[in-house]
This record gives structure tokens, C-alpha cells and sequence, in this order.
């Protein structure tokens, strides 16, 4: 039986062992970086390089910095209210919220949701440091941004249970219909869950 | 409601059929393996978008079509009318390639030609079907009759498939939480998340089953009443295993046969006391590994006179009981939605006695639209066939034997 030459096994196997990435297209990505000109291997080599690097995680509230900084720039603007802090579940999230520019407060963010299905649980994500922050008495809100699913609304759960006798107000991100949505094309489950959490005109 | 216009590709032996339904009675006529029952099937996937037998989705793909390692499509689409408004429903079931050999399942739904989510489409279209081998409903394990009352809500509570399923995911979480617990311990709080998740969407289950149950059984018993001549009382007892009424302490289990009313529960009652049950079970559930209540252990028993007929039932009467359960289930959807359901029954002739035979046909008369299926069509009386379509099925092809009526 014919061996694959090592380096490409290596790289076969890393490969596979990213998310949504199974032996097949793992193969079929290492054979086009084998063919491919040097400088798309070279380039592609550097960054993952770069990645480990020049980026880093902000040591207050996890979410990505340069390399060499503690805190990110977020948590160092002393624009930001440090009173209210919105806890999200990966960094990606933070960005669609600073895009909005909407939003003034800190962040927190998870690493993940709680899914005991994937042995995740409360410990595995970077709730304590939430705690320890919110212990430290200068927050007064936090806003629990994670995603609307089964997870992320148990995540959400088990939040609230926590913050809740530390005497901080706690709220949850609204849910409801896309704006410039048509009530009648929206789907089930999202109608649904603006009804259940319709608010009072004012 | 009733079909306007039928076409298939790739389901069951039918490698293509495009046709024009009549609204009213069709006799399905033709020797066995033709494809009488598969048509049927066909119909009722529009509804409920699952088989009416167990597990078997990706078997109705058409065999030829689904050899071979590349893609395969099995195609429904339905011209329909419901009240004052036609629609137009697609499903497709796309046996796609993964991996070295095996093969994945996937659904699309359009449902006015735009796509929709499978849970949606549940039920714009409504069918009820009856074969023989049903009669599992009855005999069969508590898994037959949960499917059943879950098949018959979900063309009825637009969001009861949804709920369903939600359920099932936060019981996979919970179970692999209590097995987690079991096998490494940690903190017991977290299961406080699960059980509060569990609750909100099993006490909807519940409550829907009840109302569900109590209908059925009363257009069940009337009808039941009206088949056996007055012999038999027919009555669906619900169990449900997390059951929301207090049980008298310290007393033998309550006769089956007594009815219990669960009908003025509130959904808020049943969650709270849902999550209060999973909390006194805690230390017993960890110690097993698994969720040991909810509706995933819900049982439904049908009673004769008093008589379980999952146990003692004959044959004649299980067959009579099925088919008022089937008629009470069309009544039923008629009710709660407004409109008659398309009524596909299969071979249920054959063991009704002359009189009965007559009875039902009478009834289906009324219906708007009807597919009955025979290999004989002297099963029905000349009088009947007159007023229908009979379509002769052979070979995966359907001739109108009568097509300028
Ligand atoms: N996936 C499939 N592809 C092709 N043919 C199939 C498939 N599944 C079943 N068949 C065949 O389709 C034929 C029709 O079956 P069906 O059950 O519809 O017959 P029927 O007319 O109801 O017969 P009976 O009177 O015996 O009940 C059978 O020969 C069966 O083997
Ligand atoms: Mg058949
Ligand atoms: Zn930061």
C-alpha cells in the first residue's frame, strides 16, 4: 500500500481537524495547496502564523487584541460606560454590535454557550471572570446578547441565576421581527417570540 | 380541501405521474403491488411530510432512481384547494451522497412556490390515511400510539412540530447533563437550566395531548357507538407519565376505566408542577443517567366496555375501533381547522361486514374528497361506483377508467 508522503498526511490531518471539515475536502484542500503556486501556501502559512502571533485576548472582557496588549481597545476607551456590559458568545458578535454604533457600554465575551451535549458546561466558557467583574460592585447592567437558540437561551438561564443574587440588573437582548420585515412573510417561531415579548407603547 | 392536480417522480414505483383529481369519491382499483397504498402514501406526505409507517422516508425514494452513488430526487406537487384559496405545495426528498457510501436525507418544501421550513408546511394541506397495518396503533408498542397523536397534532397546531422537536433537543441536552453528572459529578445547579427548558416545552405537549386526546375520544366514542350498534363503549385513556394531577397518595392505582378530567389545567400549573416533579426526581435521575418523565413516556390506552384493547381486543374489534379512530381523527381536523381533510383509506372494505360497508360509504359520501382502495372494485356496491372515479392502478401507472365524467 502506497503511503502519502508525510508532510501531507500532516497537513491532511490538521485540516480535518477544523469544524465542518471532514477527510474528504480535507484531502482535496492539501492537494491544492500541493499544486498551488508558492505563494498561496506561503501567504496562507503566514497568516496562520501572524494568528497565533499578533493576536491575543483581552485579559478583562476575552474579546480579540493585538498581541502584547492586555486590554482591548474597548476596554481601555474611557468613552465606554464600564456600567453596563453586554455579554455575547464569540468575538464576531462584538463586531456586529460596534458596527450598529449604537452601543456604549463594555463587553463580555463567552467563548461559547453551554451544551452539555459537547461537554460544555458553565466552567468550560468565561463566565467566572463574568462574575469576578461583576463582584468588583461598577456594573450595574448587563445585557445577555447570545444567540436566540435552545443553548443560547440556557446560557442566558444560568446567567441570570448567577448575576441575579449579585444584585446587578440583569436584561436579555429583545427578540422579534426583522425591521423592514413584512409580518406576513415572517416565519413561525420568530412571530411567535415577538408576541411573547411585545412591550407597552410609551 | 381537496386535490386539483397530482404529479410524482421517483416515489415508490411511480417514476412519473401527472394527473387530475376529481373532487369526490376515487376507487383506486388494481391487483396487489401495483401501487395502490403508495399513492396514498404520496398524498399523505403532502400533509404531514413524513411516511405514515415508521422510519421508512428515505425507502419511498423510487429504487431505480436511488442506485448508484450520485444524487437522487424523489418529487411531490400538489395543486390543492382549501376553501376559497388554491395553493400549490412541492415537497422534494433529496437522497444526497456523504462520505464514502452512505447517504443523507434532505426535505425542501415549497409552498406557493417559495420555500419554507419542513415544521411550516406541516398541515397547510390535511390528510387522513388508514391502512391496515394501523391496527399497531392499538396492539403495537406506547412509540405507535405517541406517533400517531403526534401525526394527528401536527397537521393541526401549526406549532406542535416545532415544540416537539425543541423538546427532543432540550432531553438530549438534559440526558447528557445527568450522565455527565453521573459519571464525574459537578455542580447539580446547572441542571436547574434544563429542567426550567424541559418543563416550558413538555407542559406544552402535555396540554395539547389532553385537549387532543379528549377531543378524539369524543367523536371517537359516537362513532364507535354507531359501528358495534350500540355494543360498545369506546373511550382514549390518556397517561401521561408526568401526570399533572395530584394521584390520592398511599391508594391503589386508579381502574383505567375511570375517566380523568385533565381539562381545566392550566399550562402554567402543569409546567410548575413539571419542574417540581423533575426536582424531587433529581438524585434518582442523576444516579440513572437519563430524564425518567416527560412526554417522551407518554402512553395513550383504548378501552372497550372497560376493556384494554391493546391486551384483550380481538381481531374484528381492534379493526372496528381503528376505523373509529380514524373517522373521529377526520371529524376532528374538519373541527379544528375548518375544512374536511383528504380521506385516504386503504383496503378497509375488505372486513366490514355488508352493513357497515354501506354505513361508511354513506359517510364518505358527505367528505369532499375521498381515495379508496381495493383489488376488487365489486367491493363497493354498483350504486357507489356510479357516483365515482375509478382509477385503474398498474405498475406504477394510473388510468381514469371513466375519464369523460
Ligand atoms: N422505493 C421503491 N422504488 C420502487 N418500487 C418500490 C419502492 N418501494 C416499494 N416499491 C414497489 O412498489 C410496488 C407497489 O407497492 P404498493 O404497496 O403500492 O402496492 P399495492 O398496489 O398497494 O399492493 P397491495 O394490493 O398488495 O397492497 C411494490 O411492488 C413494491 O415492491
Ligand atoms: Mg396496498
Ligand atoms: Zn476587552
Amino acid at each position: 500500500m502506497m503511503l502519502l508522503p508525510d508532510p501531507l498526511q500532516k497537513l491532511i490531518n490538521a485540516l480535518e481537524r477544523l469544524p465542518g471539515i471532514g477527510p474528504k475536502s480535507a484531502s482535496r484542500l492539501a492537494f491544492f495547496l500541493l499544486r498551488a503556486p508558492e505563494d498561496a501556501a506561503a501567504d496562507l502559512a503566514d497568516a496562520l502564523t501572524d494568528l497565533k502571533e499578533k493576536i491575543a485576548f483581552c485579559q478583562e472582557c476575552f474579546n480579540i487584541t493585538e498581541a502584547g496588549r492586555e486590554r482591548c481597545e474597548v476596554c481601555e476607551s474611557p468613552q465606554r460606560d464600564a456600567g453596563i456590559l453586554c455579554v455575547v458568545e464569540e468575538a464576531l458578535d462584538v463586531l456586529a454590535l460596534e458596527r450598529t454604533g449604537g452601543y456604549f457600554g463594555k463587553y463580555h465575551v463567552l467563548h461559547g454557550v453551554i451544551s452539555p451535549i459537547e461537554g460544555i458546561g458553565p466552567d468550560d466558557l468565561k463566565i467566572k471572570p463574568l462574575i469576578e467583574r461583576v463582584e468588583r460592585g461598577e456594573v450595574n447592567e448587563v445585557i445577555l446578547a447570545t444567540n436566540p437558540s435552545m443553548e443560547g437561551d440556557a446560557t442566558a438561564l444560568y446567567l441570570h441565576q448567577q448575576l441575579e443574587r449579585l444584585g446587578v440588573n440583569v436584561t436579555r437582548l429583545a427578540r422579534g421581527l426583522p425591521v423592514g420585515g413584512d409580518l406576513e412573510y415572517a416565519d413561525q417561531s420568530t412571530l411567535l417570540r415577538a408576541l411573547a415579548g411585545r412591550q407597552a407603547m410609551n | 380541501m381537496y386535490l386539483n392536480h397530482l404529479s410524482i417522480t421517483n416515489f415508490r414505483n411511480f417514476a412519473r405521474l401527472d394527473i387530475d383529481i376529481p373532487r369526490r369519491v376515487i376507487l383506486l382499483v388494481g391487483d396487489n403491488a401495483q401501487g395502490k397504498t403508495s399513492l396514498l402514501e404520496a398524498v399523505y406526505f403532502l400533509a404531514a411530510c413524513t411516511s405514515f409507517q415508521t422510519n421508512v422516508d428515505r425507502q419511498v425514494v423510487n429504487f431505480l432512481e436511488a442506485k448508484g452513488d450520485s444524487l437522487a430526487v424523489a418529487r411531490l406537487v400538489a395543486e390543492f384547494q382549501k376553501g376559497n384559496s388554491r395553493h400549490r405545495l412541492e415537497v422534494r426528498l433529496i437522497l444526497e451522497p456523504i462520505g464514502s457510501n452512505g447517504k443523507r436525507l434532505r426535505k425542501e418544501v415549497l409552498v406557493d412556490g417559495v420555500k419554507k421550513p419542513v415544521n411550516e408546511a406541516i398541515g397547510l394541506f390535511n390528510a387522513v390515511v388508514f391502512v391496515p397495518q394501523m391496527s399497531q396503533i392499538i396492539e403495537g408498542r406506547p412509540e405507535e400510539r405517541r406517533r400517531y397523536l403526534d401525526l394527528a397534532l401536527a397537521q393541526v397546531i401549526p406549532a406542535y412540530t416545532r415544540t416537539l422537536s425543541e423538546y427532543g433537543q432540550a432531553l438530549s441536552q438534559r440526558n447528557a447533563l445527568l450522565k455527565l453528572l453521573n459519571e464525574r459529578g459537578g455542580d447539580v445547579d446547572q441542571l436547574f437550566v434544563w429542567d426550567e427548558t424541559l418543563s416550558r416545552l413538555g407542559s406544552e405537549i402535555i396540554l395539547w395531548r389532553i385537549r387532543a386526546v379528549q377531543e378524539l375520544e369524543r367523536f371517537a366514542g359516537r362513532t364507535h357507538h354507531r359501528l358495534t350498534n350500540g355494543s360498545e363503549i369506546l373511550r382514549l385513556a390518556y397517561q401521561p407519565s408526568y401526570d399533572p394531577l395530584p394521584k390520592p397518595e398511599g391508594q391503589i392505582p386508579m381502574e383505567l376505566d375511570t375517566p380523568v378530567d385533565r381539562s381545566n389545567l392550566k399550562l402554567e400549573e402543569i409546567q410548575i408542577g413539571f419542574t417540581e416533579r423533575l426536582n424531587q426526581l433529581r438524585q434518582e435521575e442523576i444516579a440513572r443517567g437519563v430524564t425518567t418523565i416527560g412526554p417522551q413516556r407518554d402512553e395513550i390506552r383504548l378501552l372497550a366496555n372497560g376493556l384494554d384493547l391493546g391486551d384483550y381486543g380481538s381481531r374484528g374489534q381492534i379493526r372496528t375501533a381503528l376505523l373509529s379512530l380514524k373517522l373521529a381523527e377526520v371529524e376532528w381536523m374538519k373541527e379544528r381547522t375548518g375544512h374536511w381533510p383528504v380521506i385516504l383509506f386503504d383496503e378497509v372494505m375488505a372486513e366490514l361486514d355488508l352493513q357497515r360497508r354501506s354505513d361508511l360509504l354513506a359517510y364518505l359520501e358527505e367528505s369532499e374528497q375521498v381515495l379508496l382502495t381495493a383489488t376488487d372494485v365489486n367491493m363497493f356496491a354498483p350504486g357507489f361506483i356510479e357516483q365515482a372515479a375509478v382509477w385503474d392502478v398498474q405498475a406504477g401507472t394510473v388510468k381514469n377508467r371513466s375519464p369523460e365524467a
